[in-house]
C-alpha cells in the first residue's frame, strides 16, 4: 500500500500505531520570539519571527527585521485557511508566500493535516507520512517514537523540503531549521528569551 | 541582498516619532523652531544614547522589545548597537553600511542606490534637523507645553508604501529628539525612545569603522 501511494516512501515497509501519535511533537505556540537567520540563493536575511495563537486558536506569524521593518504577516485558521495581513512589495509573489506557507504548516503539525495519514517503518525509523495535494509532508522518529528526528515536505519522487525542531522547552522547540533541497533556501530560528 | 538592507535602512529612516495630536497645537512660529532646531543640530557633534525599540503589532497586542545603544558623530556617522534581547550592530559611515548579525557581516554602499542617498538623508537629517525640509516629507509641528511634535508624512511613492507617518517628539528645553515613531499603514508601529543621552561627548571614529 505503501509502494502504491507513494514512490518517494517506497522501500518502507508497514507499520502499525496511532498516525496521531505524531501529534505530541506538535509545538505549543502560544506565544514565541525567534531570532531568525534566512539564506536564499546568496542573500542573507535576519530578523524576528512572532508566532502567536490568538484566542480563536488561529496561528499568527509576523517576521519583521531587528529594527522593527515588517517583512511578513500571516494567518493560519484552525479550519485550515490562510490569510495574508501583510507582505512587503518585494516578497509578494504567489511561490513565495506558497513556499512560506507550506514550511510553516509542516513544522506547526496541525491537527487536520496530521488526521489522513499512515505510518511506515525502516530499520531505523517510524514514518509518518501524511498525503498533500502535490507530495507528502513525512515525520520521521526513531524507532520508539520518542524523538522527532527530521521532517519532511516530498514531492511525489523526493524530498524537497527537510526541517528539524530541537530542545523543546515547555512544549516550544528551541530551535527550528528549514532546509529546501530543490534550491538555495534556508531558515534557522533560535528561541529568544525575552 | 541590496533589498534586505535597503528594508533595514528604511527602517532605520522610520526612527518616526509616533504622536497624535491630542493636547498639541499648531507650532505658530515654523520657520522659528526649525531655524532653532536647526541651530543647536549644527552645534552638535556628537550624540551618545541609550535607545528602547518597540515594535507594536496592533493586531496581536504584541510588543517586541529590544534595547541597545546608539551613537552619531557629525557628519554622517551612525551606530546603532542592539543588546538585547538580541545582537545586532549597523553602521552607517558616510556612504557605507555595514552590518553584523550573529556571525554574520554584510557592507553596502549607500551611493550604489538613490534610494539608500534619500535614506541616508533622512536618517542624519533626523538627528540634524535637515530632514525638516526633505521635499520627501510634508511636515506638520505641533506642540505643547513641554515637547514639539513633528509629523512627517511621506510624499515619495517608495516611502509611502511603508511608512503612514513618522512622528518625531523634540524636548523643548535642549530640542532633543526623545521619540521616532514609525507608523505603518498596516497599524502597527516601531517606535525608539531615547535616554541618558549625552551630547558633544568625544567618539572615536573607529566606533564607525566600516571593516
Amino acid at each position: 500500500m505503501l509502494v502504491g501511494c507513494s514512490s518517494v516512501y517506497k522501500n518502507l515497509q508497514p507499520a502499525t500505531g496511532d498516525i496521531n501519535y505524531i501529534g505530541k511533537f506538535r509545538p505549543d505556540f502560544r506565544l514565541a520570539l525567534y531570532k531568525t537567520e534566512v539564506d536564499v540563493v546568496g542573500h542573507h536575511l535576519s530578523g524576528l519571527l512572532l508566532i502567536k495563537t490568538l484566542p480563536d486558536s488561529s496561528v499568527r506569524i509576523v517576521f519583521s527585521n531587528e529594527v522593527g521593518f515588517k517583512f511578513f504577516d500571516f494567518e493560519f485558521r484552525p479550519d485550515g485557511g490562510f490569510k495574508v495581513y501583510y507582505v512587503v512589495k518585494q516578497m509578494d509573489k504567489k511561490p513565495v508566500i506558497k513556499t512560506l506557507k507550506k514550511d510553516f504548516e509542516l513544522i506547526m503539525l496541525r491537527e487536520q493535516d496530521i488526521r489522513n495519514g499512515y505510518l511506515g517503518k525502516d530499520d531505523h525509523a517510524l514514518y509518518y507520512i501524511i498525503k498533500r495535494p502535490k507530495g507528502f509532508f513525512c515525520y520521521v522518529t526513531d524507532k520508539e517514537g520518542t524523538e522527532l528526528e527530521r521532517m519532511e515536505i516530498s514531492s511525489p519522487r523526493k524530498p524537497i523540503v527537510q526541517a528539524i525542531m530541537r530542545n523543546y522547552k515547555n512544549g516550544v522547540p528551541d530551535t527550528i531549521g528549514i532546509t529546501h533541497k530543490n534550491f538555495s533556501f534556508a531558515i534557522a530560528l533560535k528561541r529568544i528569551e525575552r | 541582498m541590496h533589498k534586505t538592507i535597503l528594508f533595514l535602512l528604511i527602517t532605520i529612516s522610520s526612527y518616526t516619532l509616533k504622536g497624535q495630536t491630542t493636547g498639541y497645537t499648531p507650532v505658530a512660529n515654523l520657520a522659528k523652531f526649525t531655524e532653532q532646531f536647526a541651530t543647536i543640530a549644527q552645534k552638535t557633534e556628537t550624540i551618545k544614547s541609550d535607545f528602547l525599540q518597540e515594535k507594536n503589532l496592533s493586531m496581536l497586542s504584541e510588543k517586541i522589545s529590544s534595547r541597545g545603544k546608539f551613537w552619531f558623530k557629525k557628519e554622517n556617522m551612525l551606530r546603532m548597537e542592539y543588546e538585547k534581547p538580541y545582537e545586532y550592530l549597523m553602521i552607517l559611515n558616510k556612504d557605507n553600511m555595514y552590518i553584523k548579525d550573529g556571525k554574520k557581516e554584510s557592507r553596502v554602499s549607500v551611493k550604489s542606490n538613490k534610494i539608500f542617498q534619500q535614506i541616508n538623508k533622512i536618517i542624519v537629517g533626523c538627528v540634524q534637523g535637515a530632514v525638516f525640509n526633505n521635499p520627501d516629507f510634508k511636515m506638520n509641528a505641533y506642540e505643547n507645553k513641554g515637547v514639539y511634535m513633528v509629523e512627517l508624512v511621506p510624499v515619495a511613492k517608495v516611502l509611502k508604501e511603508f511608512f503612514k507617518n513618522i512622528d518625531i517628539t523634540i524636548d523643548k528645553k535642549d530640542y532633543s529628539v526623545t521619540t521616532i515613531v514609525m507608523n505603518e499603514n498596516s497599524g502597527d508601529n516601531t517606535t525608539l525612545h531615547f535616554t541618558n543621552r549625552e551630547l558633544n561627548t568625544p567618539i572615536p571614529d573607529a566606533l564607525f569603522a566600516v571593516k
